[in-house]
């Protein structure tokens, strides 16, 4: 594992944690890096909170260890550890103003009173709160005081930020904006952040990093555009991005790629896993890899490609992107996502939907 | 709409929603005070009241000596019995709140178990405990040794007697505080570096001191004014001012005297609530929606 490596500011060594039969957290490695914006992606109940309180000390860990800074803190208690957190329902102390909460960790650490002023002008300043120091919690936006939230996080310049769903509680105007804040906050002050969320496009726009948890294991650690385009398992093909899923019996295996049979449409995909001629196997297509053409332009369509004809049934537009639901024979559908540029379409075009034979991912099944 | 129908508007509701509790503590609680106080500036003389208007009873009451040690008595006691309450009665409170789980309900149900029965029963089952002959001096003179005589008629043993009948008092205000406190709040004090004692101090103590102090007035106020525990456990050394005054309206007959010292009972009462109101900054308590 990590050795001395100086740019690593946190690892996670076989961390287990076990909440009676149930494992909540099962076998995780991991290393952070001091510059790295980390997001740990996952439905509820995957045991990522689990995994984030482990690291902030306040759930000890089953078995395994937790190193901050090449130190051992696995029971180090919360108070010794020199990490922040930002919580989604904020927590804020409600009978201390703005400023009190931004200091608190600054008095728990017993810093003179000029420094404290010093770096609450700092924070105040770095989160836009001008003019709110004196106001109490409740008097507050959820924007603000999720914004307070983090100054009190930030303020004492933690080893590590940890940040559990803090923009869950917030309306989607806000979100989009405070996602682009918190990464920038991030790279100006390159204390690494750990991202907790469920929600992948959150994942997708901030992080560096990614780990797709789930049932308390990593299906996948890797950077955002890998996760997103080669996902490993099944699993993290359906939970980032929007896909199309098509199984069948593989016919052929040959070099990177493999041929199956589909609604009677023989299609050849990428071959990354060991399935072998018979098996089932599962092949998954982001909606944005499908485009569509009209039937009559057939020929337009490249050689190197999958199409599959059908019926346009309906186009809901999304604004930026506009999605394509396309009935096949069989009642299946097919969704490809485009530019709302070339709405020449209508529902009821007999189309084609076609993707290039190098892009998707197919899993073996069983 | 006519101009004096809003006001018809208001009153009606007014008077129905607040009429019948006005009414019923203005004829109980209102009239007989302010008889009291007349009262207290009244004569007594065999048996009967006069009102010739003087400060008689309040010279008296403050000019002899013992008039002014039961009352010394019987604040010090009840501040004393109040702040064992309160350090008893925290550990209790909070471990029901945050460990009780399920149970929580029912343990906090449990505290009210001694009110099945009446004051004078639970108050002779003390004695039948703490007195000459009761359990502990007992058994102590069963195998030899000499009877704690701190327990027998003493004012140690009154203070037992009222911090057994008030905690309860004490343990369902502070734990009806602590279930509405959020626990995760302390997990926030403790990652941003608060020690568990700094993070009691910081967050839990202030964000529960408002169900502290109304515990704290009900553990004080009916022991000031407590006349039948001291008068069954504490004996002759431990005469209160509340034991005094039942008998200026009883044996001796002077009501006039008697109702001079409801009236300084009723003040200090007022003045304990006041001096504990004056800690609490709603602002500062944690209640959302305070206002200024």
């Amino acid at each position: 594992m990590s050795s001395h490596d100086d740019t690593v500011s946190l690892s996670l060594e076989d961390i287990c944690k076990q909440f009676g039969p149930v494992k909540a957290v099962d076998g995780i490695n991991l290393d952070i890096r001091q510059d790295e914006f980390f997001a740990l992606l996952g439905p509820s109940g995957s045991g990522k909170t689990t995994l984030l309180r482990i690291i902030a000390g306040l759930e000890h860990p089953t078995s395994g260890r937790v190193m901050v800074g090449g130190q051992d803190v696995t029971f180090m208690p919360p108070y010794h550890r020199r990490i922040g957190m930002v919580f989604q329902n904020f927590l804020l102390f409600p009978h201390k103003t703005v400023a009190e909460n931004i200091v608190f960790p600054l008095r728990m650490q017993n810093i003179g009173k000029a420094q404290r002023d010093d770096r609450l002008s700092w924070a105040i300043q770095l989160l836009r709160l001008q003019g709110l120091e004196a106001r109490y919690p409740h008097e507050l936006s959820g924007g603000q005081q999720q914004r307070v939230s983090l100054a009190r996080g930030l303020i004492s310049r933690p080893a590590l930020l940890l940040l559990d769903e803090p923009l869950a509680n917030l309306d989607r105007e806000l979100r989009a904006e405070m996602e682009i804040e918190i990464r920038r906050y991030q790279k100006e002050l390159k204390i690494p952040f750990i991202y907790v969320t469920h929600n992948q496009e959150e994942a997708l726009t901030m992080s560096d990093r990614i780990a797709v948890m789930r049932n308390g294991v990593f299906e996948q650690v890797g950077n955002r555009t890998e996760v997103y385009q080669k996902p490993k398992t099944v699993f993290v093909a359906g939970f980032v991005g929007q896909s199309n899923q098509m199984e069948g019996k593989v016919d052929k295996v040959n070099g990177g790629f493999l041929a199956f049979t589909w609604q009677g449409k023989k299609l050849v995909v990428p071959h990354a896993g060991d399935a072998k001629t018979g098996e089932l196997v599962r092949f998954m297509i982001k909606h944005e890899d499908v485009q569509i053409e009209v039937a009559s332009r057939k020929s337009a369509i490249p050689g190197n490609h999958n199409s599959i004809p059908g019926k346009l049934r309906d186009i809901i537009f999304k604004g930026q992107t506009v999605n394509y639901l396309v009935d096949l024979e069989g009642g299946m559908e097919i969704v490809a996502s485009g530019s709302p540029r070339d709405m020449t379409l209508a529902a009821g075009d007999l189309v084609f939907a076609f993707w290039s034979q190098d892009t998707g991912s197919s899993f073996k099944l069983g | 709409m006519k101009p004096d129908s809003t006001w018809r508007d208001f009153l009606t509701p007014f008077v129905l929603l607040t009429g019948p509790g006005t009414l019923f503590i203005g004829v109980t609680l209102l009239v007989p005070l302010l008889t009291v106080v007349m009262f207290s500036f009244w004569r007594t003389e065999s048996y009967e009241l006069y009102a010739d208007w003087n400060f008689d009873n309040y010279r008296v009451l403050f000019g002899e000596a013992a008039y002014r040690t039961f009352l010394i008595r019987s604040v010090v006691s009840a501040a004393v019995t109040s702040l064992i309450c309160l350090v008893l009665a925290w550990p209790v409170a909070y471990y029901i709140a945050r460990h009780g789980g399920r149970y929580r309900l029912l343990l906090v149900l449990l505290l009210a178990a001694p009110f099945f029965t009446g004051v004078i029963l639970r108050i002779a089952a003390l004695q039948g405990i703490l007195g000459p002959g009761g359990l502990i001096n007992m058994s102590l003179g069963l195998a030899g040794f000499a009877p704690i005589k701190l327990l027998m008629y003493t004012q140690f043993a009154a203070t037992i007697g009222h911090i057994y009948l008030y905690i309860p008092f004490m343990v369902t205000a502070i734990y009806l505080s602590l279930v509405n406190f959020d626990f995760a709040l302390l997990d926030t004090a403790k990652i941003n570096g608060a020690g568990p004692f700094r993070a009691f101090i910081e967050v839990t103590w202030p964000l529960n001191w408002i169900g502290t102090s109304i515990g704290t007035v009900l553990v004080f106020i009916p022991c000031l004014a407590s006349t039948i525990t001291p008068r069954f456990l504490g004996g002759p050394n431990a005469t209160s001012f509340g034991m005094s005054l039942s008998q200026q309206f009883g044996e001796t007959g002077t009501w006039a005297l008697g109702s001079a010292m409801s009236v300084v009972m009723f003040i200090f009462s007022f003045l304990v609530i006041a001096v504990l109101k004056f800690t609490i900054d709603l602002r500062r308590s944690g209640f959302t929606g305070a206002g200024r």
